[in-house]
């Protein structure tokens, strides 16, 4: 009897027909069929297999009439794994020593140097960032900078760094705020999946792009985890693997109940210091008790305060004051924000004239805008002027209480007391201005300048700046105060007496400080109180607008289920993605590091293991790596050394015409991979062997240089800001990534703005990737640091002949061979002919114009080819 | 024949290998092989006899307001002030308008154009050449706000992440000139477009069919200039020995990708000389100069109008112009219908109109198909925000009209109309799609077979719909 496969006889009734069209039922769906380890198979030269892997490569490779390629030389093995590991090649010495030392476990103490080392972390938190579509901008039009996000990276960094099992790492980033005494770290990860994008364009519907966003979460974590595709099935059952679009919107309602719904500051968000921020505000703590102590009054001091600032008050009230009604001309528009509002306009420059024209416009009295309100109007990058008079019948000093939208400038009296460029909506107290009534008529001018949207302005006039209560104290008599009007003056006069200003300064810079320190707000998942959970709906057609019938949380019935006792929600969900009964995240797992190595997966649709996806090359090798990979705790590093360790990829890549013929994308693996770097290493190689590359882990984004124009934007005026000093020289990893405008570098060599999970980068070959590694002012500076490195070492008696093989073992890791020595001093002997001839060629290219410019120049040509050499820009 | 030239004459040989292909199929640089992937799960170039070679697209960024422009509505100005109708407002979201609010008429005056029509008199220039263009009233779109409209115009589809309408030409068609790229965008009007560089992203495609966007200041392709130091020479000499070097690499490893590698610099130093001498205006005569109303080192539509030209003349594929500052709102004198709209109308008129004129008499027009629009209509109704006195209009995504000329296209003809009062289409509606499947027909693809298998997905610029819409061409 024939019994139904298992994959059969959880689906219901419904989806065996979809199954039995997409699979025949003899044989269902490989991906989905669990991990099964098989006995190793037998092969005609177990001398070359070192490990199981090896051993399922050779009998795959025997089975099409393939052999292995030698062994690729010592130097090569290592520039090889080194670049793989840590994305940074060895130097000339790590090679000299890796080659003396003759040890048969030299290999393997290589490889473990080189995965305990933060350029692993570093290098494979690059890798990651791609799935969890890391940027530091939340996208669509306005794209406004996310300028904490970088924290998130560093937990990625960190969780490399101490192998974190891939178990974890991914509970934590999916789940992290639901493990019972979640830690702050924990609750960090969960930025993964805040990384989707925020709408904050005028008029969207929040609720549009919330939703948006949890299908993004829905179809990242299933592309990232499960290597499937479920995209089609927001709208409609999938056509070709067995998803319903009921089953899309299960898996949506495990998504659906956090908190977060497309605001424009991200909430909620998390604020945890990172370990220098918590021992920097150790050392804060300890000053500001300190400086505390000293900030203490006695009571004379306070009472002759209190008297002074009596006086103030019984002038104001004896002055009367009065306001005429405002008078507005405006608006006034300006090409841009920054023009109208330090553009002088008619009323500057001539003074007010309320009768007459100015700019174009006439004065018009506006009895509306009453005192203490806010008061609006529009008008992109325009000026408004505002002018009234206060009449006062004695002197006195006064407050003005001024609030705008958005910049502002004020004249009291003729004079200019303030101008402030900002943005911002208006409110009351945004501005106080202490100022002098005269007896008669004051004149008062501003100018509210307003970006974009709504501007406007508010005003009040006050005795003081003293608050209700302090006022009320003041107006009692010194001897009728009691303890609480006392202790509020004390801490009045603390507040303002000039004797601690500088004090006052000193602690709440120590205060800023501290705050400072308490950790960037981080957008992260939070999970809605049971009494606010969603109800989650299908979408018809996939449109939020057309909800359908209630789904409950759970997931795709082609799986096996979770656990009966299992939470529905995103910890029992992250479980079960981790579960060693799942049939997909392991292998996926592998099957994507072997492609980061390989340049290919065994799968080669690594972004899609369902039916239309390719079949593996080597379905037992992937089965066995994917259950040694869960056998040994989820360990990264485990996974890597297995592979780096094998005989398989210690293969020369160099290959016959011939033998490529045979197997033309090397899927059956007979000779080591070979590929263009990415575009991070390219950049990180160039800065390493120039000794240019700044090597600092962790950190915020930085912003090396790229061409001007390239960050020009609606709406916000963030400008790219090229570093100088050491941020300029750090790894790529850390480039600010803008998801409207990656760096541009990048871009070329194939990286994507990462609007959404990057399952698979393409690998192409172009001319523009030519002119980046050319002229790029980068790859060029880097071309002159090598040039005096060579200098420096020439400084040290080497000639032509040896500066050359310098500069070889430096950028290949190997002595040139003859032909290409004498190329390469051709070209030195032509420029040096040609800048001996054109000195201003020799001061264009070296600043500066010292000694030995023109040599240096010459070599700088000669190390500008050598870091654009096909070898320099692959991996072999 | 889409390769020409020395080195591809070298490739056309390599391209006989099938090793070469399957290693390298996305590594030819700017051009397609469309006969040459059989086994490729995608299918592109031509399945129809192509009416037009190149394609130059102008987009008003912001979207103009086609109703004062083309589109005269007797009706509208009669009762221009008045209350708009209250079915106008069922279950209608605007971007900006709240209330009820009233109609606008159109406050400038009509000339006739050559084709008939009456036109606004801002545009004189190009009324006289309406005669060689389609004006389409009838299109409309699903999206109201500016980044998913144009995302929804250029992509297909109105989220970011896929390839743009130029990205697919590029790589359906490839480009006639092997040393310009197939695709490039130029942009003028002082703002990038709300949907930024993904309106000519190449999405998932290989990223050699991203837009190349030429700019108006500094190296007109970005990393295009040598560094400080380099002339000619010395890139040539160090060219030289960077390919002698290669080919002892390319022999060593019998890597194919080297030998694509050696092409591609070789291809990026004459980038270097072409780029400059196509992008190089002061080349051009006085009387050129007069015709587009250009001035050389400026950033303006009209300087991107006569590149353009130059570009196409080159061989250049897909010409893509962005032109902003047309979000004609009211809500002060830099966004409204009497001062900026004026101002935009004038940038645009002599630019346009000398296009279509300098195109047809260098016999250009018949194979470039001229695309002009916005990415969604203006209200009929004075959008008045916050009591604003400026005369302005509101996003309108249920009508607008786009202008198409040469490529096969009718000379003269207006298709499609809209209802008395501009609101909605009343004949004839031709979607953003539908538009797309249109263009795609007539450079010779079939809009259904233009297609590239991701994630489990055949993708296509039209997404799951487009009609191609044969009353549009000749």
């Amino acid at each position: 009897m024939r019994r139904t496969p298992y994959l059969l006889s959880v689906l219901s009734p419904a989806l065996v027909a979809i199954v039995a069209v997409a699979c025949p039922a003899q044989s269902p769906h490989w991906a989905y069929q669990p991990v099964q380890v098989r006995a190793v198979p037998a092969t005609a030269n177990p001398a070359w297999v070192r490990s199981p892997l090896d051993a399922w490569v050779l009998a795959a490779m025997e089975q099409n009439g393939l052999s292995p390629a030698p062994r690729t030389n010592r130097a090569a093995w290592l520039r090889r794994v080194t670049l793989d590991l840590t994305g940074v090649p060895p130097t000339p010495a790590e090679v000299a020593a890796f080659v003396a030392d003759t040890d048969v476990d030299a290999e393997a103490r290589a490889v473990d140097a080189l995965l305990a080392s933060p350029r692993c972390a570093e290098r494979w938190t690059q890798w990651w960032l791609d799935l969890a579509r890391y940027a530091d901008s939340q996208g669509y039009e306005k794209d406004a900078l996310r300028r904490t996000m970088w924290r998130y990276r560093e937990w990625v960094i960190d969780a490399f760094l101490r192998d974190l099992p891939f178990d974890e790492f991914t509970i934590d980033q999916l789940a992290g705020d639901l493990l019972p005494g979640a830690t702050d770290e924990q609750r960090l990860a969960t930025a993964f999946h805040r990384q989707t994008m925020t709408n904050t364009e005028g008029g969207t519907d929040d609720e549009e792009f919330r939703c948006a966003a949890v299908i993004d979460r829905v179809s990242t974590t299933m592309g990232v985890w499960m290597g499937t595709t479920m995209g089609c099935a927001q709208c409609h059952d999938h056509k070709y693997d067995p998803f319903s679009q009921k089953e899309f919107f299960e898996l949506f309602a495990i998504f659906d109940q956090t908190e977060d719904n497309d605001q424009p500051n991200d909430a909620p968000v998390l604020r945890v210091p990172s370990a220098r921020q918590r021992a920097t505000q150790k050392v804060l703590e300890l000053e500001l008790t300190a400086l505390r102590s000293k900030w203490q009054a006695d009571d004379v001091a306070v009472d002759r305060w209190a008297a002074t600032a009596r006086a103030g008050l019984v002038a104001f009230r004896e002055a009367r004051a009065t306001s005429s009604v405002w008078h507005v001309l405006g608006p006034i528009a300006a090409s841009d924000f920054h023009t109208a509002h330090a553009t002088a306009f008619a009323p500057e420059t001539d003074g007010v004239k309320l009768g007459a024209d100015q700019q174009g416009l006439r004065w018009r009295d506006e009895p509306g805008y009453r005192d203490g309100k806010v008061h609006t109007w529009s008008g992109d990058n325009s000026a408004f002027y505002l002018h009234r008079t206060i009449h006062a019948e004695v002197a006195a000093t006064a407050v003005l209480s001024l609030g705008s939208d958005d910049a502002i400038k004020v004249w009291w009296n003729g004079a200019e007391v303030l101008a402030k460029e900002v943005g911002r909506g208006a409110a009351a107290d945004q501005e106080l201005l202490s100022v002098a009534l005269r007896p008669g008529d004051n004149e008062l001018l501003l100018k509210i300048t307003n970006g974009g949207g709504i501007g406007g302005f508010y005003f009040d006039l006050r005795a003081s700046e003293f608050g209700r209560e302090v006022a009320q104290a003041l107006a009692m008599a010194p001897e009728a105060c009691d303890d609480h009007a006392r202790s509020l003056l004390r801490r009045e006069y603390l507040a303002r007496a000039p004797e601690f200003a500088e004090l006052r300064t000193r602690i709440a810079d120590a205060e800023k400080e501290f705050l400072a320190n308490q950790g960037d707000p981080v957008p992260v998942l939070k999970e809605l109180p049971p009494d606010k959970a969603r109800t989650t709906r299908l979408h018809l057609r996939g449109s939020f607008l057309t909800p359908g019938m209630v789904v409950q949380p759970g997931t795709p019935a082609c799986w096996p289920p979770m656990p009966a006792d299992a939470p529905r929600n995103r910890l029992g969900f992250a479980r079960w993605l981790v579960s060693r009964d799942n049939p997909l995240t392991a292998r996926v797992q592998c099957n994507r590091v072997w492609a980061e190595l390989f340049g290919a997966g065994l799968v080669t649709t690594s972004e899609d293991f369902g039916t239309q996806g390719e079949k593996p090359t080597h379905p037992e090798l992937l089965d066995w790596l994917a259950a040694d990979f869960m056998a040994h705790g989820w360990s990264f590093r485990h996974l890597l050394r297995t592979i780096v360790l094998s005989a398989t990829y210690a293969q020369d890549s160099a290959a016959s015409s011939a033998q490529r013929e045979v197997d033309p994308q090397n899927r059956w693996l007979a000779r080591g991979a070979s590929f263009r770097l990415p575009a991070e290493m390219l950049r990180d190689q160039a800065l390493a062997v120039s000794g240019l590359l700044h090597e600092q882990l962790g950190g915020p984004s930085v912003m090396p240089p790229q061409p001007d124009g390239v960050w020009m934007q609606l709406y916000s005026g963030e400008q790219w800001q090229n570093a100088n000093g050491p941020d300029r020289y750090r790894r790529a990893l850390y480039t600010f990534w803008r998801r409207t405008s990656p760096h541009p570098a990048m871009l070329v060599f194939d990286a994507q703005s990462r609007e959404a999970c990057v399952l698979k980068r393409q690998r192409t070959n172009t001319p523009l990737q030519a002119l980046v590694v050319w002229n790029d002012p980068e790859f060029h500076e880097a071309a002159l640091a090598l040039a005096e490195r060579v200098q420096s070492a020439r400084d040290a008696g080497r000639d032509d002949v040896s500066s050359v093989r310098w500069l070889w073992q430096q950028c290949l890791l190997r002595e040139p061979t003859v032909p290409e020595r004498e190329r390469v001093l051709e070209l030195l002997r032509e420029e040096r002919r040609h800048f001996a001839a054109d000195p201003a060629a020799v001061a264009a290219m070296v600043a500066g114009g010292r000694e030995g410019a023109a040599e240096l120049a010459a070599w700088a040509v000669v190390c500008g080819v050598v870091l654009n050499l096909d070898e320099f820009l692959t991996k072999r | 024949m889409p390769m020409q030239g020395p080195f591809y004459d070298g490739l056309a040989a390599l391209q006989a290998r099938r090793w070469f292909l399957q290693d390298s199929a996305l590594s030819l640089g700017a051009f397609a092989l469309p006969d040459l992937l059989g086994s490729d799960p995608t299918k592109r170039g031509r399945q129809i006899p192509p009416r037009a070679k190149n394609v130059i697209y102008l987009h008003m960024e912001g979207a103009p307001p086609t109703l004062d422009m083309f589109d005269r509505k007797p009706m509208l100005d009669r009762l221009s002030g008045q209350k708009c109708p209250e079915e106008f407002l069922d279950k209608e979201r605007f971007a900006f308008i709240k209330g009820h609010p009233l109609l606008l008429g159109h406050p400038h005056g009509w000339i006739r154009a050559a084709n008939g029509i009456e036109m606004c008199e801002l545009f004189p220039h190009l009324a006289q050449q309406m005669g060689e263009t389609t004006l389409v009233r009838s299109m409309f779109t699903d999206q109201f706000n500016h980044a998913p409209a144009e995302l929804l115009m250029f992509t297909g589809a109105p989220r970011p992440g896929r390839p743009s309408m130029g990205g697919w030409v590029s790589y359906g068609l490839g480009s006639e000139n092997g040393n310009l790229p197939a695709f490039v965008v130029m942009l003028s009007g002082g703002n990038l477009p709300s949907a930024g560089k993904a309106l000519w992203g190449a999405g998932f495609l290989p990223s050699v069919h991203q837009g190349c966007e030429f700019r108006s200041q500094g190296d007109p392709v970005l990393y295009l200039q040598d560094p400080a130091g380099y002339d000619r020479a010395r890139r040539e000499r160090s060219l030289r020995a960077l390919t002698d070097l290669n080919r002892a690499q390319e022999a060593r490893t019998g890597d194919p990708e080297t030998t694509a590698r050696i092409a591609q610099y070789e291809l990026a130093f004459r980038m270097q000389m072409s780029v400059p001498e196509a992008v190089d205006l002061a080349s051009e005569p006085a009387e050129v100069h007069a015709l587009y109303g250009t001035t050389p080192g400026e950033t303006s539509l009209a300087n991107n109008c006569l590149l353009a030209r130059r570009l196409i003349e080159r061989g250049v594929r897909f010409v893509q112009l962005f032109d902003s500052g047309w979000d004609i709102h009211g809500t002060n004198p830099s966004d409204d219908l009497m001062t900026q709209f004026p101002k935009k109308a004038q940038q645009l008129d002599r630019a346009l109109a000398g296009l279509l004129i300098d195109l047809k008499r260098r016999g250009l027009l018949e194979e470039t198909l001229v695309v002009w629009g916005g990415e969604f209509g203006r209200t009929p109704m004075n959008e008045e925000r916050d009591g604003s006195k400026f005369l302005g209009r509101d996003h309108h995504p249920h009508c607008y009209s786009m202008l198409l000329a040469g490529g096969g296209m009718k000379r003269g003809a207006v298709i499609g109309a809209t209802d008395e009062l501009g609101y909605r289409v009343a004949d004839n509606a031709i979607h953003v799609h539908d538009l797309q499947a249109t263009l795609l027909h007539l450079l010779g693809v079939d809009h259904e077979q233009l297609t590239w298998r991701f994630q489990g997905r055949d993708f296509r610029l039209t997404d799951v719909a487009g009609k191609v819409r044969p009353e549009l061409f000749a």
